[in-house]
C-alpha cells in the first residue's frame, strides 16, 4: 500500500513555476530523501505535502485519503524543521506533549508516552528543561520526539541536521536511521547533503529547478544515474566530465577524448556522434606515464588522510580533472602522471545531457 | 595615549552628567530635602519640620483617595490599552481588509500631545453638544445630557477611557513588532499540531509576546505615573477629588496650597513607589531574558 501518492502536483508561485508536475508513490515505511540544489523546490514540494503551501494543480493522496484541500492538522503528517521550532516558554516535556495536551489527552497518558518517546530518544533526563538550555542535536530530538508521539501516518524532515556541526550530524544521522528502523514508519526527508541523502535513503527522490530527475536507491543513482544532472550532482566528489566524439575503430565504436580513444561495448553510439563523458573521481587510475596513453600534471593534492584528491590538468579537459586515489601513492604537485579510464565506468550522455 | 584616553572620556561624559544632574539630580535632592521642611514655594525663611510632612500623609484621608484612584488610574491605564492593542494586532497581522489604514488611524492619537487629547475628550464628553450625548440620543432616541466629566462616579473612568484612546496605538504598534518577530514555523507548528484560534492566542501567541509585554506594561506603568496633564486638562482632579491621582493630588498640595514642604513628601513617596516597580519591573525582565534570550 502506497503511503504518500503525489500525482501531477504543481505549484506556482505568481508566474514562476516552482513545482513542475511531480509524480511520486511512496511505500508504508519506506525511508525517501528529496535531494537537490538549492531552489530546487524540495523544501516546498515537501510544503506541500504538509499543507503549508496550497497545491496549484495535481492531487495529494495520504494513506488512500485525499488530501489535496485539507488542513495540515487534518492529513496526520508531523513535520520535524531545520530550526527545530521548539516553543521557548515550554519544558521539554511540554513541548514533546504539545499535540496530545491540544487533542486534550488526559495528563497522564501524556506523562506516561512523553516518557516513553524521551527514553527512545534518550532525552529522558531533559524533560524539565527549557529549549535554551540544550544543545542543538538535544534541541533536535526535541523535536523529533513532539512529531513521533503523536503517531502520524507520514513523518516529514525538512533538513533538520543544517543547523548541526558536522560531528553531530553524523551521530544524529545514526540516530534518525535507527529511530526509522524501531518505528518502521514513511519518512520523507530533505537535505542538500548527499551523504545524508545516500546513508538514510532507501531511496532518492533528485529535484531541479522543480522536476524529478530521478528517483531510485542511492547505488542505482549513483551507479546508473539518468542524466548528467544526477551524475554530477550525487557523488562527492562530483563526476569529472570530458568532451568526446564517437568514432569507429576497426569496425567497432570507440570514444575520442583528444589524443585517448576508448573502445567501448555501447552499441548504440553512433559513429560521429559528439557526447560527454562522465567518470567518477574514484575510477580514474593513476599510473606511471610510460604505462598511460593519457598523461597529466598534478596541480594540486588534498591530502585527506585515508584517501587523497588529485586534482589534474590534462589535453583531454580545459577543467582540471579530479581522482581520488590511495594516499600511498607519492607524486607531487608538478610531477607528471599517467591516467586510465577503465571503459565499464564510463558514462556518456548526449547534448541533452540524457544517458546514452 | 591612556592619559588623553582619560581626559577625552571626561570631556565626552562631561555634558550628559551636567545636563542629568541639573534636571533630574537637583530636583530630585530638593524634593528629599524640602519634603522635611514647611516650605510654602516663596518664603526664605523656612523651618525644618523632621518627619512631620510624612506623618501627615498617614493622616491625610485626600493622600488616601489620591492612592486609591491612583490604583484605580494605573490598572485601567495599563490593562484597556494592553488589551486593546493586543487585540487591534492581532487583527491587523491577520490581514484583514484596510489593515494597514487602521493601523496608522489606531497610531494617530499617540501623536497627540495629553493637552490636545484631553481637550478632545472634553468636548466628547460636553453634556449639551458632545459627541457621546448626541450619539446616545441619536441611537436610543432620548434626550439625555450627561454631564461625565462633571459627575464624581464617571469623571476619573471617563478620562481612563481618553487616555486609553491615545496610548492603545502604542501598544498596538509594540504587539505587532513583536508578532513578526514570532518565527514563522512556530505558527506553522500550529497548523500542523491543529491549534484552534484561541488556544493558539493562550497557549503559543500570549507566552511569545512575553517580551512585547513587558515592554507595553513597562510604558503604560512609566507613562500612567506620569499622567497628570490629560488629568489636569479634563478635570483638574475633581469634581471632590474624585479623579485627584497622586500626582495630581501632589499640584494641588505644592501650587494651589502653596504647601511645598508637603507636596515634595508627596513626590518622594510617588518616587519610591516607581522605585519598587522599576525593581519589579527589571526582575521580570531578567527572567524574561533568560526565556527568550
Amino acid at each position: 500500500m502506497a503511503s504518500l501518492i503525489l500525482r501531477n502536483v504543481s505549484k506556482s508561485f505568481g508566474n514562476t513555476k516552482v513545482i513542475n508536475s511531480v509524480n511520486l508513490a511512496i511505500e508504508h515505511g519506506e525511508f525517501v530523501v528529496f535531494v537537490g540544489p538549492s531552489g530546487c523546490g524540495k523544501s516546498t514540494l515537501l510544503r506541500l505535502i504538509t499543507g503549508l503551501e496550497s497545491v496549484s494543480e495535481g492531487q495529494i493522496i495520504i494513506a488512500d485519503k485525499e488530501v489535496t484541500h485539507l488542513k495540515p492538522s487534518r492529513r496526520e503528517v508531523a513535520m520535524v524543521f531545520q530550526s527545530y521550532a521548539l516553543f521557548p516558554h515550554l519544558t521539554v516535556a511540554e513541548n514533546i506533549g504539545f499535540g496530545l495536551k491540544l487533542s486534550k489527552v488526559p495528563k497522564d497518558e501524556i506523562e506516561t508516552r512523553v516518557q516513553e518517546v524521551a527514553k527512545v530518544l534518550r532525552i529522558d533526563d531533559l524533560l524539565a528543561r527549557k529549549p535554551r538550555q540544550l544543545s542543538g542535536g538535544q534541541r533536535q530530538r526535541v523535536a523529533i520526539g513532539r512529531s513521533i508521539i503523536r503517531d502520524p501516518k507520514v513523518f516529514l524532515f525538512d533538513e533538520p541536521l543544517s543547523n548541526l556541526d558536522a560531528a553531530l550530524r553524523v551521530v544524529m544521522r545514526i540516530q534518525i536511521n535507527r529511530l526509522h528502523q524501531r518505528i518502521g514508519a514513511t519518512m520523507i526527508y530533505v537535505t542538500h547533503d548527499q551523504t545524508e541523502a545516500m546513508t538514510l535513503a532507501d531511496r532518492i527522490v533528485v529535484l531541479n529547478e522543480g522536476k524529478v530527475e530521478q528517483v531510485g536507491t542511492p547505488l542505482d543513482l549513483y551507479e546508473k544515474p539518468a542524466n548528467k544532472f544526477v551524475a554530477g550532482f550525487i557523488g562527492s566528489p562530483a563526476m569529472n566530465f570530458i568532451n568526446g566524439v564517437v568514432r569507429s575503430v576497426e569496425g567497432k565504436p570507440a570514444v575520442s577524448m583528444g589524443p585517448l580513444k576508448i573502445g567501448v561495448k555501447n552499441s548504440t553510439l553512433q559513429a560521429g556522434t559528439c557526447l560527454e563523458v562522465g567518470i567518477r573521481p574514484e575510477h580514474i587510475e593513476i599510473l606511471s606515464p610510460s604505462q598511460s596513453h593519457l598523461t597529466a600534471k598534478v596541480d594540486i593534492i588534498e591530502k585527506l588522510g585515508a584517501e587523497s584528491l588529485f586534482h589534474l590538468q590534462t589535453e583531454v579537459s580545459d577543467s582540471l580533472l579530479t581522482v581520488r586515489a590511495d594516499p600511498i601513492i607519492s607524486a607531487g604537485v608538478g610531477d607528471i602522471v599517467g591516467l586510465n579510464f577503465p571503459e565499464h565506468h564510463l558514462h556518456f550522455f548526449d547534448r541533452n545531457g540524457k544517458i546514452v | 595615549m591612556e592619559k588623553s584616553n582619560w581626559v577625552w572620556r571626561v570631556v565626552f561624559l562631561a555634558a550628559p552628567v551636567a545636563v542629568f544632574s541639573l534636571l533630574v539630580l537637583w530636583p530630585l535632592c530638593s524634593s528629599f530635602f524640602y519634603s522635611f521642611t514647611n516650605w510654602n514655594g516663596f518664603n526664605p525663611n523656612y523651618k525644618f519640620v523632621g518627619f512631620d510632612n510624612y506623618a501627615k500623609i498617614i493622616t491625610d484621608r485626600l493622600f488616601l483617595n489620591a492612592i486609591i484612584n491612583t490604583f484605580i488610574w494605573m490598572v485601567s491605564a495599563i490593562l484597556l490599552p494592553t488589551l486593546l492593542g493586543f487585540g487591534f494586532a492581532l487583527l491587523i497581522d491577520s490581514n484583514v481588509p484596510g489593515g494597514k489604514i487602521f493601523k496608522s488611524i489606531f497610531y494617530l492619537p499617540i501623536c497627540l500631545s495629553a493637552v490636545v487629547v484631553g481637550q478632545i475628550w472634553t468636548w466628547i464628553y460636553q453634556p449639551d453638544w458632545g459627541l457621546l450625548n448626541t450619539l446616545i440620543n441619536f441611537f436610543l432616541n432620548e434626550s439625555m445630557n450627561f454631564a461625565w466629566l462633571a459627575k464624581p462616579d464617571t469623571s476619573l473612568g471617563s478620562v481612563i477611557v481618553a487616555w486609553s484612546w491615545q496610548q492603545t496605538g502604542l501598544s498596538m504598534v509594540i504587539y505587532l513588532a513583536g508578532l513578526t518577530s514570532i518565527p514563522e514555523e512556530l505558527l506553522e507548528v500550529c497548523e500542523i499540531e491543529g491549534t484552534s484560534t484561541w488556544q493558539k492566542i493562550r497557549m503559543v501567541l500570549v507566552p511569545l509576546l512575553t517580551p512585547a509585554t513587558v515592554v507595553v506594561i513597562a510604558l503604560s506603568v512609566i507613562n500612567s505615573l506620569k499622567g497628570f496633564d490629560i488629568l489636569y486638562i479634563m478635570t483638574g482632579g475633581g469634581p471632590f477629588h474624585s479623579s485627584d491621582t497622586l500626582a495630581m493630588h501632589m499640584y494641588n498640595e505644592s501650587f494651589k496650597k502653596y504647601l511645598m514642604g508637603y507636596g515634595s513628601a508627596i513626590s518622594v513617596v510617588l518616587f519610591l513607589l516607581a522605585l519598587v516597580i522599576i525593581r519589579i519591573y527589571f526582575r521580570e525582565l531578567k527572567r524574561i531574558d533568560e526565556i527568550y534570550g
